[in-house]
């Protein structure tokens, strides 16, 4: 404490929460100048005649694009490789193909519309104003989602017995320890310029309400803990704080958490009613023309006043000429399809590297985690499985399927190399020293490796923060009449509204260069 | 034209765009529709890409690519645990059948594309001298010789040979006790002797097919 000025200090504190915290994090994610609903898009019409657009995946970008642009009279087919419509927006429900490669998985999850698994997008915050645009205006039923559970656990396979420690225990504790150092600093006056009397009261009252200390700046435990015992009939009576040391020594302050803190996994997050997929539904309900299931993009050619794709369908290569092209493959793949790109271009595409992600989903015959005092939210632990997410939607029904796994980006790895089998035995292992007894509640389960999925082979691709510095305009800016589109050509990748950023950003740069070349034809 | 203006806008590359073009595609068999899983990594007609580690299969000897594919599946090659590329593939090839990798190794050699470009940068003609052991099995031209159950290195990319050589030597492949090319192989490749002689003797085949 020696080092930390006054000003500085209190200017750590100020950013640490509040205002300053969320413009930050704005500022970080370009969200800044995007506060507020997003307006409805202006394109200008595509004029008699119309205008062939050929849109390359039907995931949300891809969708977003048609739905604009077919309102203003384009002509819009979507060509999309896999068997589905929606991308990495996926929900599994009974009898659905998961399309690995190697393993084809069937969804064995009961035939029920409550039991589902959003096994991509799963989760909205407040401020992604374009999903939550777009599923106002198609009328996408949402529910809130409960993320951070304070009643839900940490779990350290080496720390406090291996025994799952309720959230809020682990948080109040933390914070309590950590206010009890500051208010005795405060006392001892332990900074490089004195405080005035009025700041060292004020810092210290702080303290005490941030940790909850009593009234001599202890702390001897908090009822944000929840009681041992007591507290209705009876007086509630305070467990014991942990040992500092205990919790200075686990990792779950290091891992998770500033969790709730995150921007977008602030309370309170949404998801769509019955599914993430009804998003996905909701706009291909709106299309003039069906999704071409199946069909694959074998080539990619620009021409002076269009682009030629070049797809293999039912069997036959075929061509679709087209006046644009909006392209949401992922990046990683157009160096296998053949193009006649610039130089340039394909560098900056190649700049990209395959994100990854894992997911299992586990039907439950039981909500044992209720009789636990858990209702939705995460159980955080420190195993590869790293997260259980229990369901905040059939609150108290029969059945109801958790996600028993989420691996971030190269932890997938490990339970990709496995078969789906194993890993579901792998996550029943992990969960049973979370909830004694959780194998034998797994009655079903699918297991979604995004790196390894057919006509996907990774999620959240990104660059380094140099490439990005070098490429990223460049790959939001067209080729010809071809746009790069989907949450790839974002800084919000694996998020929907990165998808939406990006398909706003390509609509309003294809709009700007259209009315321009009207004005000018007009002119001429 | 409509909008003239709008071809400078849209269009003001495009002759410098005219690059690659798609020729091979009309020459090249449409993937069958059970092998459309191979292009999805290995990239349209199987040109390869690097993104992904995938390397070019086009035009490759079925004999080859048959024989790799049931090392796969029966766990010859993809299983070592440094292996991680290999662990990619090996799913893929287990879920094949017979018929399948029949017709998979068939598509191969009857795919069109244009032979990879030089990315190693190594030195051919240091290389040449380290070839002349290759050459045995693998012929003066790289070609291949199915009788030696040696594969033709022609046409594969460059950056796939270097590691190639480099699983070998360090006995990430060409280890499993039945895989009797794969451990002739081993031998071959403890041969050269460092990083400088892989990239050398993989400059001098790239040249081979360039030339």
């Amino acid at each position: 404490m020696d080092n930390l000025t006054r000003r500085r200090f209190l200017s750590l504190v100020g950013a640490a929460g509040g205002s300053s915290a969320v413009y930050k994090a704005s500022m970080a994610m370009g969200l800044l100048a995007d506060t507020g609903p997003m307006a409805r898009l202006d394109i200008k019409s595509a004029g008699r005649g119309g205008k062939e657009v050929v849109i390359l995946g039907a995931g949300l970008a891809g969708l977003t694009i048609a739905y604009e642009l077919q309102r203003v009279g384009y002509n819009c087919t979507i060509l999309e490789a896999s068997h589905r419509v929606g991308g990495r927006s996926l929900t599994l429900r009974h009898g659905d193909v998961v399309d690995e490669m190697g393993y084809t998985q069937v969804c064995n999850f009961d035939d029920d519309p409550e039991l589902f698994f959003n096994a991509g997008p799963a989760r909205i915050p407040g401020h992604h104003r374009r999903v939550l645009h777009y599923c106002r205006e198609l009328q996408v039923p949402l529910q809130v989602k409960a993320n951070i559970n304070r009643s839900a656990y940490v779990h350290e396979s080496d720390h406090f017995g291996g025994k799952p420690v309720r959230l809020a225990e682990y948080v109040t504790d933390a914070r309590g320890f950590l206010s009890e150092l500051l208010y005795k600093a405060v006392d001892r006056n332990a900074f490089e310029q004195p405080l005035s009397e009025e700041d060292r009261v004020r810092l210290k009252e702080l303290t005490q309400a941030f940790g909850d200390l009593d009234q001599d700046g202890l702390y001897k435990g908090s009822s944000r803990s929840g009681y041992k015992s007591g507290g209705f009939l009876g007086h509630g009576e305070l467990k014991e704080p942990m040992e500092f040391g205990a919790l200075l020594d686990s990792s779950f302050w290091r891992r998770g958490m500033a969790q709730s803190e995150n921007f977008d996994w602030a309370e309170p997050l949404m998801e769509a009613v019955g599914g993430m997929d009804n998003i996905v539904k909701a706009f291909a309900r709106q299309l003039k023309k069906p999704v071409v299931l199946k069909a694959q993009v074998q080539a990619v050619q620009l021409r002076e006043d269009g682009v030629d794709v070049i797809y293999q369908h039912k069997g036959q290569r075929r061509k679709l000429a087209a006046d644009y092209c909006f392209n949401s493959i992922p990046v990683h793949f157009m160096e296998g399809i053949p193009n006649n790109f610039s130089q340039d271009y394909r560098d900056a595409l190649n700049a990209f590297e395959r994100g990854n992600f894992f997911k299992i989903g586990l039907q439950m015959r039981e909500r044992f985690w209720e009789r636990e005092g858990i209702y939705g939210g995460i159980t955080n632990t420190d195993q590869r499985i790293n997260q259980i997410w229990y369901p905040s939607h059939g609150i108290h029904g029969s059945k109801g399927v958790v996600l028993g796994a989420y691996a971030f980006w190269n932890q997938s790895h490990f339970f990709e190399r496995m078969t789906p089998e194993e890993r579901i035995r792998y996550a029943a292992d992990c969960g049973e020293r979370i909830h004694p007894g959780y194998s034998d509640y797994i009655e079903a389960g699918v297991s979604v490796p995004w790196g390894r999925m057919n006509h996907m082979m990774g999620c959240g691709s990104r660059m380094t923060p140099e490439n990005e510095e070098r490429y990223f305009d460049r790959v939001r800016q067209p080729e010809g009449r071809h746009w790069m589109v989907g949450d790839q050509i974002s800084y919000h990748s694996s998020w929907q509204e990165g998808a939406l950023a990006s398909a706003e950003y390509a609509l309003n740069d294809f709009d700007q260069r259209a009315r321009a070349a009207a004005a000018i034809s007009s002119k001429g | 034209m409509k909008y003239p203006l709008a071809s400078c806008l849209f269009g003001v590359l495009l002759a410098v765009f005219m690059g690659p073009s798609a020729g091979a595609a009309e020459e090249s068999p449409v993937s069958p529709d059970d092998l459309v899983y191979c292009t999805v990594c290995h990239g349209m007609q199987l040109r390869g890409n690097r993104n992904i580690e995938a390397p070019r299969l086009s035009e490759m000897d079925a004999w080859y690519i048959e024989q790799q594919l049931v090392a796969f599946k029966n766990g010859w090659r993809g299983t070592h645990p440094q292996d991680l590329i290999g662990m990619e593939m090996r799913p893929m090839a287990a879920a094949l059948n017979d018929t399948q990798i029949k017709a998979a190794a068939k598509f191969a050699q009857a795919s069109r594309a244009p032979v990879p470009a030089a990315t190693v940068d190594g030195d051919a003609d240091a290389g040449r001298t380290h070839y002349s052991t290759c050459a045995a099995c693998h012929g003066v031209d790289a070609s291949g010789n199915e009788a030696l159950g040696a594969p033709p290195l022609a046409g594969l990319n460059d950056w796939y040979l270097v590691r190639q050589l480099e699983n070998f030597r360090d006995g990430v492949r060409g280890s499993h006790p039945d895989d009797l090319y794969g451990a002739q192989m081993r031998a071959s490749a403890a041969l050269l002797p460092d990083d400088q002689a892989i990239r050398d003797v993989v400059a001098y085949i790239t040249s081979l097919q360039t030339n």
